[in-house]
């Protein structure tokens, strides 16, 4: 029995980018031998340069990207072994997306029901009662019967909290939830990720809230060119990161910040 | 105009005939074209290429021609008695299917790369989210396509004149050839048609409008 919620051994991941022109392929190592082991009641906060791979390792956390090599694992389960039912997995993993990824059709009641109707097989009274609790629990009660591209995009993004929280994962995934929001909206988002960091719920997050990060965040995680460079806690970061390119790093974004 | 009153039970046979394979056409085409979609998406070479061969077959050859291979081939091989008619309503769904395939794959590529991530992420199996998610947005981008397709197909059926079959244009013919006034026939027939299309793409164009998601715009190329 281990008791990490969700553990990545040695997981590669690479990728295609086709160039304008066809011939020229980009190969992009996204993901290179990165390890991580996520305690129950941990936050943990990856952060690090655009296009370093930091959102590929975390769909390859929750299996929307298949990894090339190493292995996932949800609690004893092992999911990169072929014949383990994924949808049951992803059921356990919550998810949140950058750029939202509502479903567009379905109002906000609708967007959180749709999992609990379907993969948890809830009657509907049921559904609609934790749907709604959940609605409630990121103060979106105003928008249930509201669709997507009703809301503003801090409401849509805690209406993606919800949607992800309301199976009661064992984990959930955050890929920059903020990072396509409007400046003003950010501080609503964050507020939501603060509540449930109180009530100790396992997370990962992707962002470069510092802020935020320095009062939650457990661990941070210094990643660049698909690698984890430097671990440790917030101060290591804010005080004296050990390694050149947290440091560099670092001061560009408080500069970027305080500015 | 006495000729209409007198050919009434005619041109309404006719009519009749016109609209129920049309409509059959349309509603099988749609179902086997969704699945010709999903597996030009989803599936491997094989599958694609034979996908390819079906569509460019009903969309590149004659309608008639395919009807006569339909009456002439299909019962030889199979060894069965089937009725012209009914092979007649088949082959309306197959041809229909080779363009419809093509619209609902068009609209589900619209929504396919966000859309499906989303619905893996929250547990649901690929099969469950493109019934549930993929193909409700879809089935309403596809809206206006399908009306286009059914306005067309509704005049392609004076084929059935081929194998023995009066639609709303057979019945002009006949009427034709026992009164020999040609022009106010086919003003008459033409203007059934003209109602009978313009109501019904009236009625899609409602449907369209009200089951369509608020505050999206789908751009369809």
């Amino acid at each position: 029995m281990t008791n990490y919620v969700m553990e990545a051994k040695n997981v590669y991941k690479t990728y295609c980018v086709k160039g304008e022109e066809k011939q020229d392929i980009k190969i992009v190592e996204a993901v290179k031998d990165v390890s991580l082991q996520i305690r129950k009641g941990d936050i943990k906060l990856i952060f690090g340069p655009s296009g370093s791979g930091k959102s590929t390792f975390l769909r390859c956390m929750a299996m929307l990207d298949i990894p090339d090599k190493g292995e996932i694992y949800l609690g004893d389960q092992c999911l990169t072994k072929p014949g383990v039912d994924l949808n049951k997995a992803r059921a356990r993993i919550g998810f949140v997306f950058q750029h939202i990824y509502l479903f567009r059709h379905l109002t906000a009641l609708g967007n959180v029901e749709l999992a609990l109707r379907q993969v948890l097989r809830l009657p509907k009274e049921e559904a609609r009662r934790r749907a709604l609790d959940a609605l409630a629990e990121v103060k979106v009660t105003e928008c249930v019967s509201k669709y997507p591209s009703q809301m503003s995009g801090g409401q849509a993004q805690r209406v993606g909290i919800a949607r992800a929280l309301a199976r009661n994962p064992d984990i959930i995934l955050l890929d920059e939830p903020t990072s396509a929001l409007d400046p003003e909206l950010t501080g609503e988002v964050i507020d939501t990720l603060r509540d449930l960091a109180k009530e100790g719920t396992t997370m990962l997050i992707v962002s470069h809230e510092m802020p935020f990060a320095k009062e939650v965040a457990e661990e941070m995680i210094f990643y660049d060119e698909g690698r984890i460079i430097e671990i440790g806690p917030p101060s290591l970061f804010f005080n004296a990161p050990n390694t050149d390119r947290a440091k560099q790093f670092m001061t560009r974004i408080i500069n970027k910040t305080t500015r | 105009m006495s000729f209409i009153i007198e050919n009434a039970p005619l041109i309404f046979q006719g009519l009749s005939l016109t609209i129920e394979i049309t409509l059959f056409g349309v509603f099988l085409g749609l179902v086997l074209g969704t699945i010709l979609a999903i597996g030009d998406i989803y599936g491997g070479k094989v599958v694609k290429g034979a996908i390819a061969v079906y569509v460019e077959f009903f969309r590149g050859s004659p309608l008639f021609v395919q009807l006569f291979i339909a009456v002439y081939t299909i019962p030889a091989i199979l060894h069965v008695q089937i009725d012209h008619l009914s092979l007649a309503f088949l082959l309306f769904g197959l041809n229909s299917a080779g363009y419809q395939k093509g619209y609902v794959k068009g609209a589900m590529q619209t929504v396919l790369d966000d859309q499906m991530a989303a619905g893996l992420s929250v547990g649901m199996s690929k099969v469950q989210t493109l019934r549930h998610v993929i193909l409700p947005q879809a089935y309403r981008i596809v809206i206006p396509s399908w009306t286009n397709e059914f306005c067309s197909l509704t005049k392609s059926t004076s084929i059935l004149a081929y194998i023995g079959f009066i639609d709303l244009t057979g019945a002009g013919n006949s009427i034709i050839r026992e009164t020999y006034n040609v022009l106010p026939v086919w003003v008459v027939i033409g203007a059934i048609y003209l109602i009978w299309i313009t109501a019904f793409a009236k009625l899609a164009d409602i449907i369209y409008e009200k089951k369509k998601i608020p505050g999206v715009e789908f751009m369809m190329q």
